[in-house]
């Protein structure tokens, strides 16, 4: 009798259903997202490299060694020069513009690529290097202010050009987000013929690199001693904030999902192995009268969950790999790289899960099969085994740890799921015994159906109990999971909803505000408030000067930062603390931004001077603020009361949407501000609405996923109790009971279950919500009124549904058929 | 071949202890056919499932073939069992997930015979069911499962044979083709048969019958 074959006369019997069906779900979900989760990290990685058009640069205010360079191709990099500054570019004899000139090698970019168009805001084109020389690509707008067209000759310094093409993104662009005008690119072998960059030009000199992780660690370590005062290492740390953003919290609701998927898996596991073996009882007391010892038996049954694990990991990662391939397959376009590869690393995940999963949950029953009396052949009414022990339970517990708090990765996750569950469990058990005990009271005086049913539920009280524990944090997960979601993408839909901001307008004069405005308005495109810009530098610290710091991340501190002026809170903005001054006031305060307020170690109360333009300026930090960066809104830094900055030169700034078939308002909109700088986002925002719609549909997906788990374990739930209800109520019907009442009564049995476990998930899903929200994953946390309506609902449709279909033999099948069954 | 010594079995009861069975000696020759009769509660089952090694004495000392049970422990009663002892039972006992054929295999698969299939599919022809060897005991009637039970006893070809009852769920005239089929094997085997019965026709066939009353030996009458 081999284990192989008892599994397949097992499965031909429909005992493994559940079990089997629980194993491939746990490996499906974890396999699955977690290859889904890490490619997607290692594709935003190498994301973050395009946004530095390299994986490392070495930028510098005066030219790089060239020695450095040739180290790095020594090493095996591949290296590329930049050379960035600002010169005025002519058209003919009359037409000139203060422009941003970037002249780069020939193999630029290292990562990512340009986009460039035939005309001034024609479609663009990705191609994967820049202007040949003696050629320049520039700015769209660039041509309406020198009233050129593409083919015409530009002038840089002593140096004449072709304009052959509109440049229209750069991947390192955002590095120059505040540049001060608009983009030439030229060649770099170009620059001694210009002359304009002499020694003490206000240039920046950037060294790219890219390469193997190796040997760009090889080439850091050797040029990081060798850098001097001017020169900074950069990489990846912090570009597109709003694409990562999105994306990180899509990542947290996956592994949340993933978690509670799991946990699922695993109660449905333990329903599943509990009724195979009980339905093994008398398997083992036959094979056990034969001759069979206990460790024959324990062999006979490991070996069998040691087969089912295998063949439910090979299914379960086939599935997991399918539903990885489908969300990148939903991604599609809208993911701005190649998606790398996962590794073996998930599907090693799926099988650990599968053996955790039948180790701790599916094996504690099994095992007890190997003490089943043989007697029991002689007296079936023996009691089968010892019930559950407590070292069970326990074992269980420390299983659902260890596999949500490895697979999350996240301690304050795991602990608001595992409150969730312990309150559930504790105030089901709690309500469950006194409300079936009410039941009874009730239904003494009720008519004989309801007589009936609420006896039925009062006599299998302790198992009832437990059925509502089991259904109400089955229940409470999937809840869980509808409210993050739903508040998920709702955030997300008012963080970047249709007409979000795509443009910036900067450098607009105090004269220009009214007509700036009014061109706008005349466009009736939506825009935002001009916001004032005063540029002004930190100097002392509650009278102490700042000193140098050889921390390039403090470098903003040297920085002049753009200070503006506010009455009110800015939109988006949170007060975390101090609070915000009154209205009209003329008190010389500040209100700052957290990260930079902590970077410069600054608490409210604290006195911060300022020089602005020639003037110092004193004042007192009133609040602490909160930004939301991914919001795509102007942000500042710091905010003063509006009297404060009266009489310092300012300029304004503002943000609109413009569709993509509108672009050509610009042209108009640039011939009469030429001043104004216009920084087009409508790539980037385009791209993260894109991102976070396909990000909804996959969750969605793995939603749907869990949900299957979440039915799992209902059906096992409800199948533990089947066989009892099929006896008695075939006893019942062979005394002669209609099946009206049979039915009714089952109906009434399974619907009160299901109420009491549907409102107490409801009451556990939100005080668990709660705390994710607040907690773990750091967004608000609103009640929601309907699951009061829909949590009950949903347990008294599906369990009082599931239960009464799975009791359908009884009212279906003659009464003697199914005792013989039994 | 079987010898019991002042075997005792009690068990636990709400409000006291309850005896079962109260010192029985009993001796059973090799190929010897004993029934154990008496009334229901009186104690047959009980000292059956001792005799086979299914249940453990509260007092007393049972042997099998020279082996004294007391000093095994469950699994080595199992090993004996699986060597020596064969079973036949009332509610027959089959398992439902298993064919005719798979059900006699399991006793030959346990004791490690390497031609199960062949042996078993012999055995069910022998009761004359060999064309009935893939059918599942849910489509084979009361007499056709007691006699795949029947096959699935002999098959190993073990020393004793216990039967609890083996015609109790049985109507009469399938209940006398099991009886002699049952006796027909044993003759054959040279067997040695204890079956616990209420039947006379069946206690009659017995070269000797044992009465149990209230958990005594009674009567023994050859």
């Amino acid at each position: 009798m081999t284990a192989l074959k008892m599994l397949l006369r097992d499965w031909r019997g429909g005992e493994l259903g559940v079990l089997f069906a629980a194993l491939v779900i746990a490996v499906t979900i974890v396999s699955g997202i977690s290859a889904f989760t890490t490619r997607l990290q290692n594709s935003l990685e190498q994301e973050s490299h395009r946004f530095l058009a390299a994986d490392r640069v070495v930028s510098s205010s005066s030219a790089v060694s060239d020695s450095w360079g040739e180290y790095a191709l020594s090493q095996g990099l591949q290296v590329a020069n930049t050379l960035s500054f600002p010169s005025m570019v002519y058209a003919g004899d009359e037409d000139m513009v203060l422009a941003s000139v970037k002249a780069v090698s020939d193999n630029y970019p290292l990562r990512g690529e340009l986009l460039r168009s035939d005309q001034p805001f024609a479609a663009p084109q990705a191609i994967a290097h820049g202007p040949a020389a003696g050629t320049v690509w520039i700015d769209s707008r660039l041509f309406a202010l020198l009233d050129i067209d593409v083919g015409a000759q530009l002038t840089i310094g002593e140096a004449d050009f072709s304009v052959t093409a509109a440049i229209r993104s750069e991947p390192d662009q955002g590095s120059s987000f505040l540049g001060f005008g608009p983009r030439v690119l030229m060649n770099y072998t170009d620059i001694p013929a210009t002359e304009v960059v002499q020694v003490g030009s206000r240039v920046e000199y950037r060294l790219l690199l890219a390469g193997d992780a190796g040997a760009l660690e090889t080439t850091v370590e050797w040029l990081e001693p060798r850098l001097e005062n001017g020169e900074r290492l950069l990489d990846v740390a912090s570009s597109q904030q709003s694409i990562g953003s999105a994306l990180q919290r899509a990542e947290q609701f996956l592994l949340l999902a993933g978690s509670l998927g799991v946990v699922l898996a695993a109660v449905a596991i333990a329903l599943g192995a509990r009724r195979f073996s009980e339905r093994h009882y008398d398997y083992v007391a036959i094979m056990k009268s034969l001759g069979a010892t206990s460790g024959r038996i324990a062999r006979l049954y490991g070996s069998s969950l040691l087969i089912l694990g295998a063949a439910a990991t090979l299914l379960g990662s086939l599935l997991g790999w399918s539903m990885q391939s489908l969300f990148f397959v939903l991604f599609g376009d809208a993911l701005p790289v190649t998606p790398a590869s996962s590794g073996p690393r998930p599907y090693l995940m799926g099988m650990f899960t599968a053996l955790v999963c039948l180790a701790s949950f599916a094996w504690p029953p099994l095992r007890r099969l190997g003490k089943i009396s043989p007697l029991r052949v002689l007296r079936r009414d023996m009691p089968g085994m010892a019930q559950r022990t407590v070292q069970d339970y326990l074992v269980g517990l420390g299983a659902i740890i260890l596999l949500m708090l490895w697979y999350s990765r996240d301690v304050n996750l795991t602990l608001a799921v595992l409150a969730g569950l312990a309150c559930s469990a504790l105030v089901a058990a709690g309500a469950a015994t006194l409300l079936l005990r009410g039941g009874r009271l009730a239904g003494m005086r009720a008519g004989s159906i309801w007589r009936l049913a609420l006896a039925g539920l009062q006599r299998r009280g302790a198992a009832n109990t437990l059925q509502v524990v089991i259904f109400s944090m089955a229940i409470m997960l999937l809840l869980i999971l509808v409210l993050v979601r739903t508040s998920l993408i709702e955030e997300w839909q008012t963080q970047l909803p249709e007409g979000t901001p795509n443009h910036f307008l900067i450098n607009i004069s105090p004269e220009q505000v009214n007509p700036v405005r009014e061109a706008l308005n005349r466009k009736a495109v939506l825009s935002q408030p001009l916001y004032p810009m005063v540029r002004g530098r930190v100097t002392h610290i509650n009278g102490e000067a700042l000193g140098r710091s050889d921390d390039p991340e403090e470098g903003r501190r040297e920085r002049e930062t753009n200070l503006t002026w506010s009455d009110a809170v800015p939109p988006n903005n949170e007060i975390i603390a101090g609070s915000w001054w009154d209205a009209d006031s003329a008190q010389p305060l500040v209100s700052l931004e957290e990260g930079i307020a902590d970077s410069m170690k600054i608490k409210v109360g604290d006195t911060v001077t300022y020089t602005v333009g020639a003037r110092e300026l004193s004042v007192t930090v009133a609040s602490i603020r909160r930004l939301d960066w991914g919001s795509m809104q102007p942000n500042f830094f710091m905010v003063f009361p509006p009297a404060v900055l009266q009489g310092y030169p300012a300029t304004f700034m503002t943000s609109f949407y413009l569709g993509g078939e509108e672009k050509q308002f610009l042209n108009q909109f640039i011939r009469e501000f030429p001043t104004v700088t216009v920084i087009e986002m409508d790539v980037v925002v385009q791209q993260v609405r894109a991102i976070v719609s396909q990000v909804s549909a996959a969750i969605e997906l793995v939603l749907g996923v869990i949900l299957l788990a979440g039915a799992l374990v209902l059906i096992a739930g409800v199948q533990a109790s089947v066989d009892a209800r099929l006896l008695e109520s075939a006893i019942l019907r062979a005394l002669g009971a209609p099946r009206k009442l049979i039915l009714g009564s089952l109906v009434i049995e399974f619907g009160v279950l299901g109420l009491f476990a549907g409102s107490l998930a409801t009451l556990a899903a939100e005080l668990s919500v709660y705390i994710l929200q607040t907690q773990a994953l750091d967004m608000s946390y609103q009640p929601s009124p309907l699951l009061w309506f829909l949590g009950p609902l949903v347990g008294i449709t599906l369990i009082g549904g599931l239960g009464v279909w799975n009791c359908r033999r009884v009212i279906s099948s003659p009464p003697l058929t199914v005792l013989r069954e039994l | 071949m079987i010898k019991t010594e002042n075997l005792l079995k009690r068990v636990e009861v709400a409000g006291g202890q309850l005896e079962i069975l109260k010192g029985i000696d009993l001796e059973i020759k090799a190929s010897e056919s004993v029934a154990i009769v008496g009334a229901s509660g009186s104690g047959k089952s009980t000292l059956l499932g001792l005799m086979a090694g299914l249940d453990e004495a509260t007092d007393g000392k049972v042997w099998i073939d020279g082996v004294d049970l007391q000093q095994l422990d469950e699994d080595e009663r199992a090993l004996l069992r699986a060597e020596k002892v064969g079973f036949v039972f009332q509610s027959f006992q089959l398992l439902p997930s298993l064919t005719a054929l798979e059900n006699v295999m399991l006793p030959l698969e346990l004791a490690g015979h390497s031609d199960a299939e062949s042996r078993a599919a012999g055995f069910l022809a022998r009761v004359e069911l060999g064309e009935r060897v893939t059918h599942y005991p849910s489509q084979l009637s009361g007499g056709e499962q007691q006699r795949v039970a029947i096959a699935r006893a002999f098959a190993a070809e073990p020393v004793i044979l216990f039967a609890d009852e083996p015609t109790g769920n049985l109507d009469t005239e399938t209940g006398a083709h099991i009886i002699d089929l049952l006796f027909e094997i044993n003759r054959e085997q040279g067997t040695t048969l204890v079956l616990v019965t209420h039947e006379s026709r069946l206690a009659d066939r017995c070269d000797r019958r044992v009465r149990l009353h209230a958990g005594a030996l009674v009567e023994a009458q050859a």
